[in-house]
């Protein structure tokens, strides 16, 4: 039976998908569940999984394409031999009795296979002549094991007969344990026995111990945001070569700035003129302004500026859309409706997509400078360090002088595949500049 | 101070129905009687008869009526007159008290404690003998406490007092007046969910709560010439102390459990199974278990004696299993 493969809707307010890649070829069989192909949305990427067993006959969208939800994606040719025929419509969703018996007694699997009365070892008998053996208990295995001793020659006093520890530990006391491998250069006094098991070869890596935890402790399982994020950071930090990169900025000129604006009853923080400096910089170096698919760089027309909010279930990163044509006033408007509408979790997916840089600022309880970890597949984030009053020398009319000055270390980290030093270094170069002309409108 | 494990019981009441406004004790006869075993007697009169309350006999309403307190910001007692009629409170315990704090998203807490007196040894016949701490250490949500000494006895009720979670309390009543035991006469606490080391020894750990504490104990000191035995009183069953369980286990490599709670399904198989698995490389010997015949406890004493575990039968488990 020919069945289509359809885009998905993977949240409420998710209406469209851009196709990432496709994981299968056409005719290549698939097996129920495996995933066909990567999607992203505004609020997730995500596997999308065979509705059936079979084989792909036909693959509709390429790689990059946006596709409305209940499109199309393909069509698949689903296996005879696969048990009956998958329900074509879902049952749908009602709220009335989801979580009521009747949800719960629902096939929504395969039936369970009924095991036989007796199912027959695969193994012949083991032919282990209860007479030879030798009774031992678990911890006499072990040191046994680590001190290669030969067990049928410990005498056991055990019920039975049975080697004990004690029988161990008196039989090593005796001094008549001799390593069962080939005798080594034994120092005069008899060394104590080494812990370490037999090598045997290249053993499996040591696995991580897992972390020991009291009754105290508590133990949060990620959320599928949490999920996100981590995977976002390590991916990022796999795939670009980070290279950051610190400015010192004198932000007296800003300072001035945003005194003025007060005046005028408008009240704008930093951020708002970080932002304007760092659009105007990346028209000037579009090499900055883009984003990595496969082994091309895309340069970005437009400047979208990803910036992170703080909120209580997480970072979100909504984006001011063409920031290098907002006013300053403007970027600081935006900056507070985010600010409100994240608290409030009323942000659009739709708002945290399409980034093309992004900025970070730790906020008023900030450090003086940190190492941003890339939002992908952007190239390049800037991070504001705590503005901090600092005795610095400058050259006024041919002379050196200390003056005071709000200074400001700034960081920016590039993917140093895309970005060689000249951009990145020329970008941020640029960015103090502005900043320190003080010139925003 | 020379004190009774009851008296330390009422000590632990009195002191915090001082200390706090919010503590209340309710059961049936706890009030103008001072409690069927006098576990409250004088309560009433001091702390007033809306604090010290007398209750109808119905196990289910006394725990419903707590758990609505509690939810309320009270710290209701909740004495049943004997711990063997707690079953009548069951869905109470373990449907309401035990799911509330996970039902609200961990939002609200049920700070009740039920305690009474459970135990056999006394004669007291099917249904003033059980233990059936088990029942309760399968539900998430309780925890769960037998005291062997006057000492645990006040220290864990005024801990579980003070606890958020609810708190079942079995208070031994074969060791109500046999023992007098010297306390601090300052105040202290005994943490929840930490068991004691009764003994240290190197052959053997005996692991136990409640009333065979005693037993194992005078065996451990009159076999000392033969094995050296460790004692570790859990003190709570849940959650229980397994850093304490696990370490002398692997040091002894041989492990006895007793209760006097029946074998199957008791608290015991949990520790034998625990152990088994995570100290297997340890073990120098099965992990046995030594509880009461999976039978009703007998009226007649000297069945009694022939169910419940007593001095003979450790010392015999003790030495098989020293010889293994």
């Amino acid at each position: 039976m020919l069945i289509d493969v359809v885009m998905p809707q993977l949240g409420e307010s998710v209406v469209e998908g851009v196709v990432v890649k496709w994981l299968v070829e056409v005719g290549q069989a698939v097996a129920k569940d495996q995933p066909l192909l990567e999607i992203s949305t505004d609020k997730v990427d995500a596997e999308i999984p065979s509705p059936a067993a079979g084989k792909v006959t036909q693959i509709l969208v390429t790689p990059g394409e946006t596709v409305p939800i209940r499109e199309v994606l393909a069509r698949m040719e689903t296996d005879p031999a696969a048990a009956a025929p998958v329900e074509e419509v879902p049952e749908k969703w009602d709220e009335e009795t989801e979580g009521f018996p009747g949800h719960m007694a629902r096939a929504s699997a395969p039936p369970i296979p009924v095991p036989p009365r007796i199912e027959t070892s695969a193994l012949p008998p083991s032919a282990h002549p209860a007479a030879a053996r030798i009774r031992i208990t678990p911890v006499v295995a072990r040191m046994a094991a680590e001190r290669g001793l030969d067990l049928s020659r410990i005498p056991g006093t055990g019920i039975d007969g049975r080697v004990t520890r004690k029988d161990v530990e008196a039989y090593l006391a005796s001094g008549e344990a001799r390593p069962a491998g080939p005798p080594k250069a034994v120092p005069a006094p008899v060394p104590k026995p080494t812990v370490v098991p037999p090598a045997t070869g290249a053993g499996p890596a040591p696995k991580a111990a897992p972390p020991t935890t009291s009754g105290e402790d508590q133990v949060v399982p990620w959320t599928p945001i949490r999920k996100k994020i981590a995977e976002h950071m390590v991916r990022s930090k796999h795939t670009s070569p980070h290279v950051h990169i610190f400015a010192e900025v004198d932000m007296h000129k800003v300072a001035a700035a945003r005194a003025r604006s007060k005046k005028e009853g408008v009240n704008l923080t930093y951020l708002p003129f970080v932002i304007h400096a760092a659009a105007k910089a990346l028209r000037e170096t579009p090499v900055m302004n883009a984003i990595v698919t496969g082994e091309s760089t895309v340069l970005k027309k437009d400047i979208h500026i990803a910036v992170a909010v703080d909120t209580e279930k997480g970072l979100l990163v909504p984006v001011l859309r063409h920031a290098d044509r907002m006013s300053l006033s403007e970027i600081s408007a935006a900056m507070d409706d985010f600010g409100a509408r994240a608290k409030s979790g009323k942000i659009s997916p739709d708002e945290l997509s399409g980034g093309t840089f992004s900025i970070t600022n730790p906020g008023i309880r900030g450090n003086l400078f940190g190492t941003p970890i890339i939002n992908q597949p952007q190239v390049g984030i800037l991070r504001l360090g705590q503005i901090v009053k600092r005795p610095v020398v400058i050259a006024a009319n041919g002379e050196d002088s200390i003056v005071i000055r709000p200074m400001m270390y700034l960081c920016c980290a590039y993917d140093h595949r895309v970005i060689d030093g000249v951009a990145g270094n020329g970008f941020l170069y640029r960015v103090r500049e502005i900043l320190e002309a003080g010139d925003f409108f | 101070m020379l004190v009774t494990y009851i008296e330390a019981i009422r000590q632990a009441m009195d002191e915090e129905l001082a200390r706090d406004r919010n503590v209340l004790l309710m059961g049936e006869d706890v009030g103008l009687m001072g409690g069927a075993f006098k576990a409250s007697a004088g309560l009433q009169g001091k702390h007033g008869a809306d604090r010290v309350v007398d209750m109808p006999i119905s196990e289910s309403l006394i725990v419903g009526a707590g758990v609505g307190l509690a939810v309320q910001g009270m710290r209701p007692i909740l004495e049943m007159q004997f711990i063997d009629f707690i079953s009548c409170g069951f869905d109470q315990v373990v449907n309401t008290a035990a799911t509330l704090r996970y039902r609200h998203g961990g939002q609200t807490a049920c700070p009740i404690v039920i305690r009474g007196p459970s135990g056999g040894g006394v004669h007291g016949g099917l249904y003033h003998s059980q233990n059936p701490e088990a029942w309760f250490c399968h539900v998430p949500g309780l925890k769960v406490v037998a005291p062997a000494t006057a000492y645990d006895a006040k220290g864990l009720l005024k801990s579980a007092i003070r606890d958020d979670d609810p708190v079942i309390y079995f208070e031994h009543k074969f060791l109500y007046r046999r023992i007098k035991e010297e306390i601090p006469a300052e105040e202290y606490l005994v943490p929840i969910g930490k068991a004691a080391l009764r003994k240290e020894g190197r052959d053997l750990t005996v692991i136990t709560y409640g009333a065979p504490v005693h037993a194992v104990m005078k065996a451990a000191r009159d076999m000392a010439a033969e094995v050296d035995i460790e004692v570790i009183d859990l003190r709570t069953l849940l959650p229980i102390d397994w850093a304490t369980v696990k370490a002398s286990a692997r040091k002894t490599g041989k492990v006895l459990i007793v209760h006097e709670a029946r074998l199957t399904g008791g608290v015991g198989g949990e520790v034998a199974a625990r152990i088994a698995q995570d100290c297997f490389e340890d073990l120098d010997g099965p992990v046995v278990r030594l509880a009461a015949r999976d039978v009703h406890t007998p009226f007649a004493p000297a069945m009694e004696e022939y169910v419940l575990p007593n001095q003979e039968k450790i010392t015999e488990a003790i030495r098989k299993l020293a010889a293994y």
